[in-house]
């Protein structure tokens, strides 16, 4: 664990959870290992906050629980992407880059 | 419509709430089983692996209840689970629950019982229209420095046609006539009032019209009419017999009404008209006054031209020289001898609630005690303290519905229970019931006692730390001392002060009780004779009453029979100046002012009021030569300072001014109350001062229903027409002028004991939960040695240096506060040594025995404990 990682920017967890969820329904652990999967170990999420984030995406009705198994057979809470997720994603995506490239002109590394 | 949705699912949430909690816990433990078996396959050790899982994950309590924010219904769910959580731990310890709920009932009950009486009688407002409108006015004397004299009908009449402060003005005496309807006789109180009287209260009958000015006719109660007419309207036109004439009725008042009483008003059936003759004009001062406040014209205006028209009065009659008039609230007059007993009692009770709120504290605190390490643990787990002071406080409030709920219905059977027991010269009585403002206070008392109590108990449970339990567990504690110390100090203060409260009271009411009333009332009995006026002449009267005494006498069982004007104990009679004519006035005010009794030699033997110096009157008395007068040692002193008054002429500013010679001495009597010191008093002889009305005092062995069967017999047979009325034994009268003493004495005492009991329960129950968490500590020093004694005194000591500390708090506070009670004690100091000294030994002795049951129960302590590990 000394290879430097990137702090989650605040409020970017969401959009990582959406984009997640976009190719395909997990449950909570799969969806921090696939996070840290995908961005080659840079970002990691931390449980304390993945929960809380996905119970509030859930409220928001962005992504839905539905009943699945787990490989054991064990029933499991999984995550699914919902219509109105879809359309936040792209919304959610559209502002970050808008953000990304404020980011760049700025640091001048664009 | 999405916010539709969402509700829906926070209300779904709520509503399976067990659910959700149990899908939220099973998806952590997934997660950390997922993260586990990741760590395997990376070739961990399966015992490390789950190791650094936990540890990575971190605190699962806190993460549940992020996730519980996250739905947005964090604080209805908050609620709801501890309200469930503290139903569940009530539960689990009933009878600690149960003593909590008990205790702030009591306190609820009685503060609100007590103050349903006191807003009953003192506070609500006056069955009349626009009551803050309507005062009382009295007759001033200034030189006497007594505010509320009865008042002239002259004074009466030059107010009432002179003074343009108020719109109406009427005057009243209380009146009872003799009524034969049917075969018994009946004496009924009543009152006189002038025209007019009804429309100043705004009170209109409810039956037929008001009283008018010239004719004898006669408004009737609503319970009179029931009574003797049977609540039939054509009972209005109707002629009743009575004072030797024939009255019609002309109206019945509203059911409930109920007349102003004060002064000497008391009950009233009925209300004939009250009428300014010449005779009564030089009766002097007897009347009272009831007037309504012209509008804009405040009480201070009212009071300001009333002092001017009395100067101009004072100028205009020498008999009104050094009188002025005051003016008085109706309101506050009627509540006026009432105010400081009530006042007391609802002060008294209201410490009895806070001893009740920390009580309550105290026993929640012991049942936090035994969650300790719950808590401890829940902390521990990341649980926030927020959330464990929230807890704590839903407990105490679900305890405090409780004790309100329970406490509110026994305050409804409290009032019912007192109300009865209330002395009957208790104004307002009538007006006593539970309703909205008394149950609004109930709920404020109960609120405030939960508040006190959650308060403090959320203070102790603040003390648990996530090292708590491992601490104890550890090495047992042996410094610091019982949690809610101070609170059983500051309670061993409330019981000291309202034991003081009590303890004065008590010493009053014996100090009351142990007055020298001066004439002897065992075996006697009184009872009252009106003739009418068919008797016509004096000597008429007097042969009957004569005829009266003389069948009496011949009774078996009877020992002596007397006539007296007024029976000690039965009220104001007539008072007048008296001087010696020897010495030269200086002031017409100057002169003494004393009581005037007509009497017969009986009443002196029947009330064994003995004669100290010259002789007592003759057996009759001459009717011709120089009255004879009996004066008391008051009297003597005053008018004949280290002089023998004996066949001296003293003048009795009476019938125009009677010279009397002065017969004898006799010892003071208290004629009014047992508080009221004895003063001046002269006796004139019935036979020379026939009166139409007397009391009748019997005196013997008999039984005082045996005497009074005598009477009835012997009144019967002179005269079957004439009732018998204010039928009494004297030890009665006594005892009922003792009524109000007694009613607060009896209820400070229960307040004291129930304070002292309190008191005992918090004691115990804090030393039995110290000694419960020092168990280790006192298996220690009993196997080092220690003797179940010194285990006993180790508790005790602590217990009593707590008492001390309250006791020496509660006593300041008891000085300050019995000053309050001054005008109510009687014979005793505010200060009373012995009340204090009293108090100081009961709290010890008893704050003592509650700390044995604690101590014994530590002396059984084994000395095993100390080797067994916990």
């Amino acid at each position: 664990m000394t290879e430097p990682r990137a702090e989650l920017l605040q409020g970017t967890l969401d959009i990582l959870v959406l984009k997640t969820l976009a190719s395909g329904p997990l449950h909570g652990w799969g969806i921090s290992k696939r996070i840290q999967q995908v961005s080659r170990e840079l970002l990691t999420v931390n449980q304390g906050s993945l929960y809380p984030a996905l119970y509030r995406l859930e409220d928001r009705g962005f992504v839905a629980g539905e009943e699945g198994h787990s490989d054991e057979g064990r029933r499991i809470k999984l995550y699914r992407l919902t219509p109105g997720g879809r359309r936040e994603l792209a919304r959610e995506i559209e502002s970050w880059e808008r953000f990304a490239t404020g980011m760049r002109y700025v640091l001048g590394t664009g | 419509m999405s916010w539709l949705k969402s509700f829906r699912r926070r209300l779904g949430i709520l509503l399976r709430h067990e659910e959700v909690e149990r899908a939220m816990d099973a998806e952590m433990c997934h997660h950390l089983e997922c993260e586990i078996a990741e760590r395997v396959a990376r070739g961990v050790a399966p015992k490390e692996a789950r190791r650094t899982a936990l540890r990575d994950f971190g605190g699962v309590e806190r993460f549940k209840e992020e996730g519980r924010d996250a739905r947005g219904v964090r604080a209805l769910e908050d609620v709801i689970l501890d309200v469930r959580q503290g139903l569940r731990s009530l539960r689990r310890a009933p009878a600690l629950t149960v003593a909590t709920v008990l205790t702030l009932a009591l306190g609820v009950a009685a503060s609100t019982a007590i103050f349903g009486m006191a807003y009953g009688v003192l506070f609500r407002t006056l069955p009349y229209r626009d009551p803050d409108r309507l005062v009382v006015l009295w007759e001033h004397n200034l030189t006497r420095g007594r505010d509320r004299n009865v008042v002239a009908v002259a004074n009466f009449e030059a107010w009432r046609d002179r003074s343009r402060a108020f719109r109406g003005m009427a005057a009243l005496v209380p009146a009872s006539v003799t009524i034969v309807e049917g075969r018994e006789p009946e004496r009924v109180a009543g009152a006189e009032v002038s025209p007019g009287y009804f429309g100043l209260l705004g009170v209109a009958p409810a039956l037929g019209r008001d009283l008018t000015a010239d004719a004898d006719e006669v408004v009737l109660s609503d319970g009179f009419w029931k009574r003797h007419f049977g609540g039939d309207p054509a009972a209005v036109g109707k002629a009743i017999s009575m004072r030797g004439g024939s009255f019609t009725v002309v109206g019945v008042m509203p059911q409930g009404f109920d007349p102003p009483r004060f002064g000497w008003l008391g009950e009233q059936a009925l209300w004939l008209p009250f009428r300014a003759t010449e005779e009564n004009r030089a009766w002097g001062r007897f009347l009272l006054v009831v007037a309504r406040l012209e509008s804009g014209a405040s009480l201070e205006d009212a009071r300001s031209r009333m002092a001017r028209l009395g100067r101009e009065l004072a100028r205009e009659s020498p008999s009104n020289e050094g009188w002025s008039v005051s003016v008085v609230g109706l309101a506050e007059q009627i509540t006026a001898d009432a105010r400081d007993s009530l006042l007391v009692l609802l002060g008294a009770v209201g410490l009895l609630l806070v001893m009740a709120a920390t009580n309550a504290a105290l026993l929640t605190l012991a049942s936090l005690q035994r969650s300790t390490g719950d808590r401890a643990l829940r902390l521990a787990l990341g649980a926030t303290r927020r959330r464990i002071v929230q807890q704590v406080l839903t407990q105490s409030a679900l305890l405090g519905l409780l004790g309100a709920v329970v406490g509110m219905a026994a305050a409804v059977w409290g009032v019912g229970l007192l109300v009865p027991l209330l002395p009957s010269d208790v104004p307002r009585a009538a007006s006593i019931r539970v309703d909205g403002p008394v149950l609004l206070f109930g709920t404020c008392a109960a609120a405030a006692a939960m508040l006190i109590a959650g308060a403090v108990a959320a203070l102790g449970s603040l003390k648990a730390t996530p090292f708590t339990v491992l601490r104890e567990g550890a090495a047992g504690r042996v410094a610091r001392g019982p949690g809610g110390g101070l609170i059983v100090a500051a309670e061993v203060g409330l019981a000291v002060v309202l034991t003081v409260l009590a303890g004065l009271t008590l010493r009053s009411y014996a100090a009351l009780r142990a007055v020298d009333l001066g004439f002897g009332t065992e075996g006697v009995v009184a009872a009252r004779l009106s003739l009418s006026p068919d008797y016509g002449t004096p000597e008429r009267e007097r042969a009957f009453f004569g005829a009266v005494l003389e069948r009496l006498a011949g009774t078996v069982g009877v020992r002596s029979v007397g006539l007296v004007s007024t029976r000690p104990f039965g009220g104001l009679d007539t008072a007048t100046g008296v001087s010696n004519p020897d010495r030269n006035e200086a002031k017409a005010s100057d002169r003494v002012v004393a009581d005037v009794r007509f009497a017969d030699a009986g009443f002196f033997r029947t009330l064994r009021i003995p004669v100290v110096a010259g002789e007592p009157f003759a057996d009759p008395e001459p009717t011709s030569g120089r009255p004879r007068v009996l004066i008391n040692e008051t009297m003597a002193a005053l008018l004949w300072p280290g002089e023998s008054p004996l066949g001296r002429p003293v003048r009795i500013n009476l019938f125009d001014g009677t010279l009397a010679e002065v017969r004898g001495v006799v010892r003071d009597v208290r004629l009014l109350d047992a508080r009221t010191p004895p003063r001046s008093t002269a006796y004139l002889a019935l036979s020379r001062f026939p009166t139409s009305s007397l009391d009748v005092v019997v005196g013997g062995d008999a039984s005082p229903a045996a005497i009074v069967g005598s009477l009835r017999a012997a009144v019967a047979t002179l005269d079957p027409a004439l009732p018998l009325y204010r039928v009494a034994a004297l030890r009665g009268l006594v005892e009922e002028s003792l009524a109000r003493d007694r009613f607060t004495t009896l209820l400070l005492s229960t307040f004291s004991v129930v304070a002292l009991l309190l008191a005992c329960v918090g004691i115990a129950g804090v030393f039995l939960a110290d000694v419960a968490r020092r168990r280790r500590e006192i298996g220690i020093r009993r196997a080092l040695g220690a003797r179940t004694s010194a285990i006993v005194l180790l508790v005790l000591r602590r217990a009593l240096v707590l008492a001390g500390v309250g006791v020496v708090a509660g006593l300041v506070v008891a000085v300050l506060v019995s000053r309050l009670l001054g005008s109510i004690l009687f014979g005793v100091e505010p200060a009373d040594p012995v009340s204090f000294l009293g108090v100081t030994a009961i709290l010890l002795g008893v704050s003592a025995a509650a700390a044995l049951i604690p101590g014994l129960t530590a002396s059984r302590v084994s000395p095993l404990v100390a080797l067994r590990g916990e």
